[in-house]
């Protein structure tokens, strides 16, 4: 057996616009007060296991990034160099940015939506050059080109984005033997799985990762110099990997977000 | 002043922008404990103070690209709660032992007071005061031996002591190799630090002698801007406050009671 690596992956919480029901993608908005709660939770059910980081990757939007201070200030480790890569941001939602959730679906019909939402490769309506969210305005993004920096995103768009982060950073630092914690979003988080676990597309785009619930895998480095998950006692398929903290609470949250047609 | 300002970093008068802070209070500033590497976090107090420095920050448009912080979370978290603030939690933040406060030896950890009881005054004087008296050294079976914190393990040559001069030694090199050439790739930069880190940061701009720095305080959590020529030179700000050339942001008055405040507490840090 090759040498085993452990990795934690984390969604943050609920953030200001999950509860005003808007669609978000790459929107700066905060966490709210329970999100913020919800990583003290996090934080705590790592610190059970007797987890460890030496290293944190997160996205370039604050609700992923402030998930992971309040983590590492949890676990006393704030001196833990933290990464910050618009790779892992969550998917860019497009037009549909900053409107809600109910209204969009109004307007567009619930087909349609479901389609932007939970297809695979349809990607929302491209935002226009001149929208109030649009990411060109803020400064954090002025290094991409225009060429790279999306306008829409389908889950494929956020796979052929972020697998080079993936391929070229992040497993070496994990081969290293460095402890790394991943605090990202939900399709980020999914475009992970899916490569890990190898799951279809159409599995994937509906696979639901409850928010704030620490998702700890086990990998095992290949011949080849792959990472290949191991199953761990308690994977909740279809991944390898398994959840932190109380696992009947976590599978009523997990059916929740599928039963919130109106959420995220 | 802040706001936008060109690629590369310099304001409308050609000039690079640096910006400092000491962090607020401790939980050990309040228990009157000599901390040094000791990691202990911000007090409430402290937390209230980093939301003021950040709203001096943001009245005057400050942005900054990156931020340079010690390995000790009450300069983190002093920096994290002003980018938070800003809306900057995005920029790089680096980390870096050399811009930890000044390692106190074997008093780490020792209440002020009873310290003075024991050895005097004087004594305590020469090793808090002085340039080039460090403290007694920590023993390796110290509670707060660096080499058992988890920041620190692995660091080579830990020091057992340090006076003044030994953290200006290793600030600099953090200044050549960190700093500088940040500054001048065009970054704006913020530096979250501690009360001896910085007074070595500022003897390297400003020039100053070893018995000027002793006595300079530098009040916790109240910005200090630097404006630096394209040689990294200090450009004597308006309003500085001397012997140094950057200035304080906030309520003069505030500020000056907040300076002299720090010289007349012989009982704190």
């Amino acid at each position: 057996m090759g040498k085993i690596h452990t990795l934690v992956l984390i969604r943050h919480g609920e953030s200001q616009w999950n509860i005003e029901n808007r669609f978000t993608g790459w929107v700066d908005v905060p966490l709210a007060p329970s999100g913020v709660a919800e990583s003290h939770r996090a934080a705590q059910s790592i610190k059970e296991e007797g987890l460890e980081f030496d290293l944190v990757y997160t996205s370039t939007l604050k609700r992923a990034i402030k998930t992971a201070w309040n983590i590492l200030e949890d676990l006393d480790i704030m001196h833990t160099p933290v990464h910050h890569d618009w790779r892992l941001n969550e998917r860019m939602y497009g037009a549909l940015q900053g409107l809600d959730k109910t209204e969009t679906v109004e307007k567009h019909g619930m087909d349609q939506v479901l389609i932007w939402r939970r297809s695979y490769a349809t990607p929302p309506p491209p935002m226009p050059a001149d929208h109030e969210f649009h990411p060109r305005k803020e400064k954090k993004y002025d290094f991409l080109s225009d060429a790279e920096l999306p306008v829409t995103e389908s889950l494929a768009c956020v796979v052929k984005r972020f697998m080079p982060l993936w391929n070229d950073t992040l497993m070496p630092i994990i081969k290293s033997g460095k402890k790394l914690l991943i605090s990202a979003h939900g399709n980020t988080l999914r475009a992970l799985v899916k490569h890990l676990d190898n799951i279809p597309e159409d599995v994937i785009a509906n696979l639901n990762i409850p928010t704030s619930v620490p998702l700890v895998y086990h990998l095992e480095e290949t011949d080849d110099g792959d990472l290949k998950p191991v199953k761990i006692e308690g994977a909740f398929a279809p991944m390898s990997g398994k959840y932190l903290g109380d696992q009947e609470a976590i599978k009523a949250a997990i059916a929740g977000v599928a039963n919130q047609a109106g959420k995220k | 002043m802040g706001g936008k300002s060109a690629e590369d970093g310099l304001d409308e008068n050609g000039h690079y922008t640096l910006v400092l802070v000491r962090h607020g209070e401790s939980q050990w500033n309040k228990e009157n404990r000599f901390t040094g590497w000791v990691d202990v976090p911000l007090a409430e107090t402290g937390i209230d103070e980093a939301k003021r420095a950040s709203n001096s920050l943001k009245s005057e448009g400050f942005s900054f690209d990156v931020m340079f912080t010690s390995l000790l979370q009450r300069a983190i978290k002093t920096g994290l709660l002003i980018l938070e603030d800003l809306g900057l939690l995005w920029i790089p933040v680096d980390k870096d032992w050399r811009l930890n406060e000044r390692h106190y030896g074997a008093l780490q950890g020792l209440n002020k007071k009873e310290t003075v009881e024991k050895h005097g005054s004087e004594q305590v004087n020469l090793w808090r005061r002085s340039y080039d008296t460090p403290p007694p050294p920590m023993s390796p079976d110290s509670p707060y031996w660096a080499g058992n914190q988890p920041q620190h393990k692995s660091l080579k040559d830990l020091p057992s002591t340090e006076c003044l001069k030994d953290t200006v030694a290793r600030v600099l090199p953090w200044w050549k190799e960190v700093c500088a050439p940040a500054i001048k790739s065009g970054r704006k930069v913020l530096v979250a630090a501690h009360g001896n880190s910085l007074r070595a940061l500022v003897k390297y701009l400003d020039g100053l002698s070893d018995e000027e720095i002793c006595s300079l305080n530098i009040p916790t959590a109240i910005p200090l801007v630097y404006k630096l020529d394209k040689n990294l030179k200090p450009v004597r700000a308006e309003g500085a406050y001397a012997p140094l050339s950057g200035r304080y942001l906030g309520d003069p008055e505030m500020v000056r009671n907040a300076i002299e405040g720090v010289a007349n507490q012989t009982g704190k840090k």
